[in-house]
């Protein structure tokens, strides 16, 4: 099966198992995400993507110049490890991560997720990923893919029990809008993949395709 | 949100005037209101009420405003100090601890900031929580480790890192020495060694101790002074369980749901964070402190040992 395929399979399953709820929250986020241009200023290719210190899920300060000293870089955004499109997305990342170094490069996942979270994520799916946490959210602000999560689905994901703003350590709960970065070595974006519907995430072959692009 | 929307809604917050806000950003007053509004758009409401001679913030802009701060101050430091960061420009970072709080707890999370800050200059301090908050407020310290953060009021963010429980240490030849754990109930009759001094440690002893007597004896200020005086078998000395240990004495863990407390880290409000403190800050809220608070008292030699001999 391509991964394509495996990833539309992944999504069918997990909108199989949406309630009504679940359906107009989805739908009320992507459509409010769309009219008002959550994406619109999100850094393009061609442009200087900002560098960062981030800690890892173990608390190590991870410099994105060192990651990029030996190779380019995948830098993917996701929601948090309560997000279940994020947890497939970031499953398909794990399969493809040997070849995405085989092509030179480092792969790091970044979220607003603290504490133990991060953690539990790479236990819980036995990741051998660099799971980052953007702390107060200062670098998916300086991409441009932050939005401020609306009060109607911080209470959808309270009734699920999902405290998402308890995990970010933050009075004011914002999200990234799942996105994918091709970094080259110089620090320029080469790749962009930013999509306000968050069921829909980008496919490791296109990641490849621009990774090879990179090296060339 | 777009990085501009709140550079631009900070600057009417800070100058309370749509003109001197835009001038101060170098934009025209339209494309400064149109940009604040998109924000009031996104984030549910109006952050601002204008009125002829008059714009003040409204609730929601006062509950918005300081998380906003931050975010763009890290988001600016992002953008600014990457390569900052590895310069070797001094950095000063002043950390404050309460005394019932190790420096051992925080090496290693300092040494990570060294390898990327290696112009930071470390400066650690030792004082109750009531006082570092004061410190804090007075800038005296960029960031405190404290247990008992009750009246920190509204100007301090705090994070809780992590809960720890208390154990009893006692010398090798006490009776309890050697037991897996021990009850409340148990120190009745025990001469306790006393911590003179502020340290969260009042609330705990009222908790804990709420129908049992302790009989304190012998006193002091310092952790040191006291594990000595436990060593040599002069009482026994309630401590928290990261709290590196005398190597003649034996820690034995209280069997109690109250006999926990928190750790948090605190800084002040909306206070711009130098290279150094957002790396520490940031480390601290990631950070497994579990393995810290086991690994203080772990036996250096047994520490590089391998697992399978």
């Amino acid at each position: 099966m391509s991964r394509r395929m495996s990833h539309d399979r992944v999504r069918s399953e997990i909108f199989a198992e949406f309630n009504d709820e679940d359906w107009s929250s989805y739908r009320q986020l992507v459509g409010w995400l769309r009219e008002i241009g959550a994406a619109d200023g999100a850094l393009k290719v061609g442009e200087q993507a900002p560098d960062f210190l981030l800690p890892d899920a173990d608390g190590n300060l991870v410099s994105s110049v060192r990651l990029r000293e030996k190779g380019p870089v995948v830098l993917s955004f996701y929601q948090g490890g309560w997000c279940p499109f994020c947890t497939a997305e970031l499953r398909a990342l794990q399969e493809a991560k040997s070849e995405f170094e085989a092509a030179g490069a480092n792969l790091a996942v970044v979220s607003p997720d603290t504490r133990h979270f991060p953690r539990q994520l790479r236990k819980e799916y036995g990741f051998d990923l660099t799971i980052l946490g953007d702390v107060d959210y200062g670098v998916a602000m300086a991409y441009g893919v932050l939005f401020a999560v609306p009060e109607g689905l911080l209470q959808h994901y309270a009734r699920r029990g999902v405290d998402i703003g308890g995990r970010h350590g933050s009075p004011v709960t914002m999200l990234p809008i799942p996105a994918t970065y091709v970094i080259d070595r110089r620090g320029t974006i080469i790749s962009a993949f930013v999509e306000p519907d968050y069921a829909l995430r980008q496919d490791p072959e296109e990641i490849l395709n621009a990774l090879k692009e990179a090296v060339r | 949100m777009e990085l501009h929307q709140v550079r631009y809604f900070l600057a009417v917050a800070k100058t309370l005037n749509f003109t001197r806000a835009a001038e101060h950003c170098n934009v025209t007053q339209p494309a400064l209101t149109k940009a604040v509004q998109k924000l009031e758009h996104e984030l549910g409401g109006p952050l601002l009420l204008r009125e002829r001679n008059l714009t003040q913030l409204t609730d929601l802009g006062k509950q918005v405003l300081p998380m906003l701060e931050r975010t763009l101050a890290s988001a600016e430091a992002v953008r600014t100090t990457a390569r900052e960061f590895g310069r070797r420009e001094v950095a000063p970072l002043r950390l404050g601890l309460s005394p019932s709080v190790s420096a051992a707890l925080v090496l290693q999370p300092l040494a990570d900031v060294l390898d990327h800050v290696p112009g930071l200059r470390l400066e650690l301090c030792e004082a109750s929580p009531e006082v570092l908050v004061a410190m804090l407020l007075n800038g005296e310290v960029n960031a405190a480790l404290m247990d008992g953060l009750d009246a920190s009021g509204d100007r301090i963010d705090s994070w809780t890192l992590f809960r720890e429980r208390f154990v009893v240490l006692v010398d090798a030849e006490h009776p309890f020495a050697g037991n897996s754990e021990i009850g409340l109930e148990d120190l009745r009759g025990q001469t306790m060694l006393e911590r003179v001094g502020h340290d969260g440690r009042d609330s705990f002893r009222q908790t804990v101790f709420e129908g049992v007597e302790p009989r304190f004896g012998h006193r002091s200020k310092h952790d040191t002074q006291l594990q000595h005086l436990a060593a040599a078998g002069f009482g026994v000395l309630i401590s928290p369980e990261h709290m590196p240990r005398h190597p003649g004495l034996m820690a034995v863990p209280l069997r109690s749901d109250v006999a926990w407390r928190e750790i948090h880290l605190a800084v002040v409000q909306g206070r711009r964070y130098s290279p150094a403190l957002e790396a520490f800050v940031k480390v601290a809220r990631l950070r497994d402190w579990s393995l810290a608070v086991r690994s203080t008292n772990l036996d250096p030699s047994r520490q590089h040992a391998p697992a399978h001999p």
